[in-house]
């Protein structure tokens, strides 16, 4: 009965359900996210939750964490190209890929929190070198087309340019010069990784902010975490495409390598704690703490969000032989410091602005201490920034060449 | 022979030849040479529209008081009987959001006790932090040491607002009504323009009242016309503005006769205003 069997596939999607189904999802959070976008140029910042107490809240928070959880992409190209591990390389494609998602992300919040976005190339051409803030953006423009030059040759790879060999050749061409591109972008991205610390370590009349270590914990806190999230998306691809991505003896050593971070970068936690409020504890910092203490969670977000959740508990999990070789303790241990990193983000931003200023002479006049929660419209911006960065990963890691062509 | 294969394996592999390194340092040189053009040289397109900011850039930065005047303020604060003239002569003048002054009075008490108040306009910095943290420069001093803002040029990321030490800078979180500022027109007419939704704003000691008066030949601190509206509309008088660098101006003669102090000088900001404290102490 071969009449039977009619062809019954008259039409047939090019991707399978889940496929669709998760691209539904993205479309949600992008509509919500333009709408709340939309809201916020049109009417202005007004209808977010900041204040002239509160000046920075939620965007700078994602700001400063999608640029530390995009980290994993100047610190794998460094191990590979300049210190020559060439084991890792498999995964430094992906690992530029997500700096990329992380980079652009940080420029589109930025993007909505000035208050004039419509001038935004005004730092590119009223120079301002002694602003932290100046180098901040310098830096990531250069180094954003730094990632864009080491990620030319995947793009190019994708069957679309098929029909442009010479934007191909020149993609090809640029990639030649990656291990230089590694130092360069070294350089850079220790410069502004740390300079975002260094925003917050200048300020002089912030009592908590104004020291030395801020920029060191920073870069540190970005070195050691953004290889364990690059590993995570790897894990998490490969569970979605049931197919090897990178080799997981290649991912264990990265988790490995996050987990000595983390480490480090809690031991410089340790000492800095002891010498702020402790050994090295002067009146105003003391006033600015146990005035976060009583007024905030801050001692609790700290211990639990920074400490235990962003350190310890990644660091057992990357370390540990049993969890190390377990891909949803990688997974795991990469979600939990990334909690960290944005809780200290957070913790750093909002606790310091929290604190009043005071100046007067005298002895009873302060400012109010500072309140702010985010408004539903700056998560709906959150929202929109989350939406593109997982976006940006589903479309290349569907239609760009991420892992199948090794490199030499 | 075996290991050594292994080992070059191993290494990064560079395969670039001179014709690529030469394309690529000519590529760079040649953005070198037009990035300058084509940003603020005769070929930009904001270059034009922008001349006369760049050309201002020579007095930007740190070239704090290299001009002939340094204008400053001394307010008295035993003097100061907390009326709030100031605040609202400033906010009329100014055309200031009356939510957010430029000028506060607040009431303060000595250790001993006793009550004075404290008004601060912006204290004008030497070292002043929201100049140096400005990453577009749309905050500069005048060569006069006044600290200015170009709102055309500032993109409103408010780190001024936040490296501020004295909470002298404030938003334009929106776009304002007609006709929300009560002390229009009881406490004076504004004199300068409103500024834009997303910048930055503060107190200017009145640039174009001092500008405008030193073309007409007055002396600011003397001459009412040329004098800011915060120091005309004391009704005692604690507030004396003039030239720092004139001995012979009256806030000069008043730092010499008096003990003065400058609010959080521990920072070094060195602030154009000086206080003169209250007789009997803080």
């Amino acid at each position: 009965m071969t009449t039977s069997t009619l062809p019954r596939k008259s039409f047939q999607l090019p991707f399978g359900r889940t496929f669709l189904l998760w691209i539904g999802l993205l479309a949600v959070l992008l509509v919500v996210g333009l709408y709340s976008a939309v809201r916020v140029l049109i009417e202005g910042l007004v209808i977010t939750n900041l204040s002239d107490a509160v000046p920075w809240g939620l965007w700078i928070t994602i700001d400063l964490s999608a640029i530390a959880l995009g980290a994993g992409a100047f610190t794998l190209s460094a191990i590979v190209y300049i210190f020559g591990i060439k084991r890792l390389q498999p995964i430094i494609r992906l690992a530029v890929l997500v700096g990329f998602a992380g980079y652009t992300s940080a420029m589109l919040t930025l993007l909505m929190d000035i208050g004039r976005p419509d001038r935004f190339w005004h730092p590119w051409v009223f120079w301002n070198v002694h602003s932290v803030l100046w180098e901040v953006t310098m830096c990531i423009t250069i180094y954003l087309t730094i990632l864009i030059t080491e990620f030319a040759p995947v793009i190019v790879d994708a069957k679309f340019f098929d029909r442009w060999p010479r934007v191909r050749a020149l993609g090809h061409f640029l990639h030649k010069f990656t291990p230089f591109l590694a130092v360069l972008g070294l350089l850079i991205s220790l410069l502004h990784q740390s300079s975002l610390g260094a925003t917050y370590g200048v300020i002089k009349s912030r009592p908590i902010w104004f020291k030395p270590s801020m920029p060191i914990m920073f870069v540190l806190s970005a070195i050691a975490a953004g290889p364990a999230v690059t590993v995570a998306v790897a894990y998490v691809v490969e569970w979605i495409q049931g197919k090897r991505t990178v080799p997981h003896d290649v991912l264990r050593i990265i988790t490995r390598f996050s987990g000595i971070g983390l480490l480090a970068y809690g031991y410089i936690k340790f000492w800095d704690l002891a010498a702020v409020t402790y050994y090295g504890s002067t009146p105003g910092v003391s006033l600015a703490f146990s005035l976060l203490q009583q007024q905030t969670p801050y001692s609790f977000s700290f211990w639990v969000g920074e400490v235990i959740l962003g350190i310890l508990v990644p660091a057992i999990l990357f370390l540990v032989p049993r969890f190390n070789k377990n891909p949803a303790a990688a997974v795991v241990g990469a979600l939990s410091a990334m909690v960290g990193i944005i809780v200290h983000r957070w913790n750093v931003t909002v606790g310091g602005l929290f604190v009043p200023l005071s100046y007067s002479p005298g002895t009873t006049y302060e400012l109010p201490i500072g309140s702010y929660f985010p408004a539903l419209i700056e998560w709906g911006v959150g929202i929109l920034v989350i939406g593109y960065a997982l976006t940006v990963l589903t479309l290349a890691v569907r239609f760009l060449p991420l892992f199948d062509k090794q490199e030499h | 022979m075996a290991t050594q294969k292994k080992k070059a394996r191993k290494k990064v592999v560079v395969e670039l030849t001179r014709g690529d390194v030469l394309k690529v340092a000519a590529a760079s040189v040649g953005s070198i040479i037009a990035a300058p053009l084509l940003t603020t040289g005769p070929l930009s397109p904001f270059g034009q529209l922008k001349q006369g900011q760049l050309e201002g850039e020579d007095y930007a930065g740190h070239g704090a008081k290299t001009g002939r005047h340094h204008w400053g303020m001394v307010i008295d604060l035993d003097q100061c009987i907390g009326c709030e003239y100031c605040m609202r002569a400033c906010t009329a003048t100014n055309d200031v959001k009356p939510a957010e002054p430029w000028n506060i009075v607040v009431p303060e008490k000595t250790s001993g006790g006793h009550t004075f108040f404290l008004s601060r306009p912006c204290l004008h910095c030497q070292n002043a932090p929201c100049v140096e943290v400005c990453p577009v420069k749309a905050t500069f001093h005048r060569e006069d040491g006044l600290v200015v803002m170009d709102y055309d040029r500032c993109i409103g990321c408010r780190y001024c607002q936040i490296a501020c030490p004295y909470d002298a800078r404030q938003f334009n979180w929106e776009t304002r009504d007609e006709g929300d500022n009560p002390y229009v027109p009881a406490w004076g007419t504004p004199e300068v323009e409103r500024r834009p939704r997303g910048v930055v704003e503060k107190c200017t000691f009145c640039i174009h009242r001092i500008d405008a008066g030193l073309e007409k030949g007055l002396t600011p601190g003397e001459d009412r016309e040329a004098t800011p509206a915060c120091v005309n509309i004391c009704p005692v008088g604690a507030r004396t503005f003039g030239d720092l660098k004139d001995p012979n101006s009256r806030v000069s003669q008043l730092i010499d006769a008096n003990p003065t102090l400058r609010l959080r000088d521990e920072l070094g900001t060195e602030t154009s205003v000086y206080y003169i404290p209250p007789k009997e102490g803080i």
